[in-house]
């Protein structure tokens, strides 16, 4: 075989005392990429099974496919259809891919609509990989520890989150700011109590808010003004709203919005795959789902006069800005949510409670998911040490065991 | 500890046992003062004033003050400076104190005045007491200034005032960085100095509380 | 020694001699300082007035240019000029706390969120005050996170604004902050109150992506309820739920009229 052959012959160069020491995590990467990692558990307990990190993190990686395809072809279409409308189109280095490519801004044809998409989509993603890559590899090397596949999921949520139109400058910051504040600083993937593709996010939401709050819309055509449901719902009410859009257009995503968050359909089929893998907790995702349901139905009872979100129901909840998408993709991320089944749960309501207090009660934010899953990976630990807490009571109960002095 | 010396109690404030990067005190005003570089000036002056004076005169009464009231007359020092502070930039200063609002008369809260008061304008000697409120002032002002100039370099396009990247909003080119506008970004700014700081002396690097216990060693299955 | 410390007289006189020595210097710098104190806070108000008409540049000399300018307690609810007050020492935002001095707002006539308005309140006329050249009026309102308190100064005519500007705020800063962005309160000069034909509901507002009307102005970049804010504050204040009975005056010229003769009579009534 020859990449197994090749990597053998270089292998030695990155070996202790090699020309290429230091760079030792990127072979080691490459490696692994193309075959499972030689090194096995050393101690006693181990189970046996092909699945290690790197197979988990390309099984998510994979899961937001339909969501990334549906979300170029509906940032095409979006942009198209303003086009059509008499906007003018972009022009610059995109326009001309588009030119060579698809030969036009046809909203009807899915090619046209496509390409489009993708000369948006695209560059983002490859800056986000590119320049998170270069911080990842970086303290990898500097730390001496293999660089993490983590990276791999982290880089695609966080592209699918920015809407289409964001400068690429601005996405190279984002990430950065993800990867080493949310991260590195406290000791890489494991370790971070954030997600670092919200933190990034977060950073570009806080630092560009102009741009990015959703505001004034993230169409690609130019001079093109809007807002995007949730804007929409929080500023003129639900009536205006489901007058521009139906539900079914919002569940299947023909709306505009962040490139992977708009079609709550495609999410919810990586979704099943996510699930039926065991890769995400199901309690997580049904804890979140519940807590939404449960705010927004109080805030329905509730009502209010000068405030149009109260009106909001919890099947629009669901489909409009990125509740779909961080429930499935953001709040289950292993590494920062709660790591005991009943914390799961308490953690799930927590992002959904909270989700819908900030849409319907902060007058600044329409969105809530983004800040909602941060507030609640902060209390992740503490829901996790009471569950332990209360298991290690039980068990001392059970045993007969005298519990330790403690007071 | 050895005895201090008028040089190194004026000096090790400012980088080796800086109040804020080491000792992490006196936060809150860190925050909320350093979006501008003009305002952090003021306030680092201000702080200095007082924690150098608060040091001479608790110092110089020191031999006279009851043990068990010692906290409240400090209280008492520093609150008169503080509030002289405040009336004379509201006299004088007006556009600053404005900007300043609550933030002089929250020195007195500031914990690195009283700090330095209890522990060591007490058992020092005036001369020395007063050279250490200027170094941990100075200390405090350090952070303060270079938080200034990040936040207000890329939040405002300016240094103090004067505009250095022309931000969109008047035409420019530079897109202003929002983040640094909000005062907790400051905590972002603060961590990252305190990052440099602890990479070049790493004897500031805090003990781990704990020690992660080892892996069970590897051995047969049976 | 340090037993002696602690006894209780010598606690005591520790604590007295400090509270005096500490009162006396703190008093004496209150005292020194107050008159200075006044004179910057008017000086600051004056400033921000001649700004607003735009008459103030670094270096003024802000007494001098204040010469050019009346002030003159208004009566909300006829528009007519009153002398029952000193002008120079009315409060606008006392009375507004004061239920004899004020009214409450509610429900669809508080679209500013005042939830009080004073029944009087201060103008400051530019020039000759028989023919003014501008007036100056006193604006206040809920944005997205507080209060924002400034002064909109009017041309002769009683429709054509001059400037406008926020002395005091809690915007986000970079967003709903640029209220005060030179650039954006340039715009406003020119600008109209009233559409043609409709002189009572005033038609200034801000708009998204352009203005293009005379009565329009470009809403701040990211800050749609700030600028929701701003519009809303004016729509109340330039209707006659605020200067709109003064303002119909101002513009037919009663106003200039009556204020030689300054209303004696009819303010009596409304002292109780």
């Amino acid at each position: 075989m020859g990449i197994r052959q090749t990597l053998e012959n270089i292998e030695p160069h990155f070996h202790k005392g090699g020309k290429y020491e230091k760079f030792y995590p990127l072979f080691e990467a490459v490696d692994t990429i193309f075959y499972t990692p030689p090194s096995v558990a050393k101690t006693t307990a181990h189970v046996r099974d092909g699945i290690d990190l790197k197979r988990i993190m390309i099984t998510v990686w994979l899961c937001t496919f339909p969501a990334m395809l549906f979300g170029m072809w509906n940032a095409g279409w979006q942009a198209n259809l303003a086009i059509a409308d008499g906007f003018s189109a972009m022009g610059g280095w995109r326009e001309a891919i588009v030119m060579t490519l698809a030969g036009g801004h046809d909203p009807g044809s899915l090619w046209a609509n496509f390409v489009l998409g993708a000369t948006y989509f695209l560059p983002i993603y490859l800056v986000t990989f590119v320049v998170g890559g270069f911080w990842e590899v970086l303290f990898a090397i500097k730390r001496g520890h293999e660089v993490n596949e983590g990276f791999f999921v982290t880089s695609v949520l966080y592209a699918l989150i920015l809407p289409a139109t964001i400068p690429l400058w601005q996405v190279a910051l984002g990430i950065t700011f993800g990867v080493v504040i949310g991260k590195e600083i406290f000791g890489g993937t494991g370790k971070n109590f954030l997600n670092p593709a919200l933190t990034g996010r977060a950073f570009l939401y806080f630092a560009y808010p102009a741009q990015i709050s959703g505001d004034a819309v993230w169409v690609a055509a130019d001079g093109f003004t809007g807002a995007t449901p949730l804007s929409t719902a929080f500023q003129s009410g639900m009536s205006v709203l489901s007058e521009q859009y139906s539900w079914w257009d919002a569940f299947l995503g023909f709306i505009p919005g962040s490139v992977g968050e708009t079609s709550t359909l495609a999410i919810l089929i990586g979704a099943v795959v996510l699930l039926w893998t065991k890769i995400a907790s199901w309690r997580i995702m049904l804890g979140t789902f519940l807590g939404m349901v449960a705010t927004s139905a109080l805030f329905n009872l509730i009502g209010s006069d000068t405030n149009p979100m109260f009106a909001m129901s919890w099947y629009w909840h669901l489909v409009v800005g990125g509740f779909a998408f961080g429930m499935v993709f953001m709040a289950t991320d292993p590494v920062s949510a709660s790591m005991t089944n009943p914390g799961r749960l308490i953690f799930g309501a927590l992002i959904g409670v909270m989700t819908v207090l900030i849409r319907v009660v902060n007058p600044a934010f329409p969105e809530g998911i983004m800040l909602a899953i941060l507030f609640a990976n902060l209390f992740a630990p503490l829901i996790d040490h009471f569950f332990v807490q209360a298991n290690i009571k039980r068990r001392m109960q059970r045993t007969g065991v005298p519990a330790e002095e403690t007071a | 500890m050895s005895a201090p010396t008028p040089k190194g109690v004026l000096t090790t404030p400012i980088f080796k046992n800086n109040p804020i990067a080491l000792q992490i005190l006196g936060i809150c005003s860190a925050l909320a003062v350093t979006s501008s570089m003009s305002v952090s000036l003021v306030m680092s002056l201000a702080v200095i004033f007082v924690t150098a004076f608060s040091n001479l005169f608790v110092s110089l009464i020191r031999n006279h003050i009851p043990s068990s009231i010692r906290i409240i007359v400090q209280m008492t020092i520093i609150a008169s400076l503080v509030i002289v502070v405040d009336q004379i930039l509201k006299a004088y200063a007006y556009e600053m104190s404005k900007q300043l609002s609550v933030f002089v008369g929250l020195i007195i809260t500031n914990c690195i005045v009283m700090g330095r008061a209890e522990g060591f304008a007490m058992t020092n000697t005036p001369g020395l007491s007063f050279l250490d409120g200027i170094g941990n002032g100075l200390g405090y002002g350090f952070i303060l200034m270079t938080v200034g100039f990040v936040r207000e370099l890329l939040g405002s396009g300016s240094v103090f005032g004067v505009t250095v990247l022309e931000t969109v909003q008047n035409g420019g080119w530079y897109v202003p960085n929002g983040l640094l506008l909000l005062p907790p970004s400051a905590f972002f700014i603060i961590g990252l100095i305190i990052w440099v700081l602890r990479a070049v002396n790493p004897e500031q690097v805090e003990e781990n509380e704990f020690q992660m216990k080892e892996n069970t060693q590897p051995k047969e299955a049976v | 020694m340090a037993q002696s410390n602690n006894s209780i007289k010598k606690i005591l006189t520790v604590a007295f001699a400090l509270c005096i020595v500490c009162s006396i210097i703190v008093s004496t710098a209150a005292v020194a300082l107050r008159s200075k104190q006044q004179l910057n806070q008017e000086l600051d108000r004056k400033t921000n007035i001649l700004a607003v008409a735009g008459l103030y540049e670094t270096g003024t000399d802000v007494e001098v240019a204040f010469q050019e300018i009346t002030p003159r307690v208004v009566d909300l609810r006829t528009g007519e000029y009153t002398d029952q007050f000193d002008a120079e020492q009315y409060d606008s935002f006392q009375a507004a706390k004061d239920p004899a001095q004020s009214r409450t707002l509610s429900g669809e006539k508080d679209i500013a969120g005042l939830s009080r308005q004073e029944n009087y309140s201060t103008v400051y006329l530019v020039g000759d005050p028989d023919d003014p050249e501008q007036v100056i009026l006193p604006i206040r309102g809920q944005g997205l996170w507080g209060l924002m308190r400034g002064y909109l100064a009017v041309q002769g005519d009683g429709n054509t604004i001059e400037g406008i500007t926020f002395y005091s705020h809690s915007e986000t800063p970079g967003l709903g902050g640029e209220v005060d962005n030179p650039r954006w309160k340039a715009q406003w000069e020119g600008k109209q109150i009233f559409a043609e034909g409709d002189d009572v509901q005033p038609d200034i507002a801000l708009v998204k992506g352009g203005a293009s009307a005379e009565t329009e102005v470009d809403a701040l970049s990211g800050a749609s309820l700030t600028s929701k804010g701003v519009t809303n504050l004016l729509r109340f204040w330039l209707s006659p739920e605020g200067f709109g009975e003064y303002l119909a005056r101002f513009r037919s010229g009663v106003a200039q009229d009556e204020a030689q003769g300054a209303a004696t009579d009819l303010d009596e009534t409304e002292g109780a």
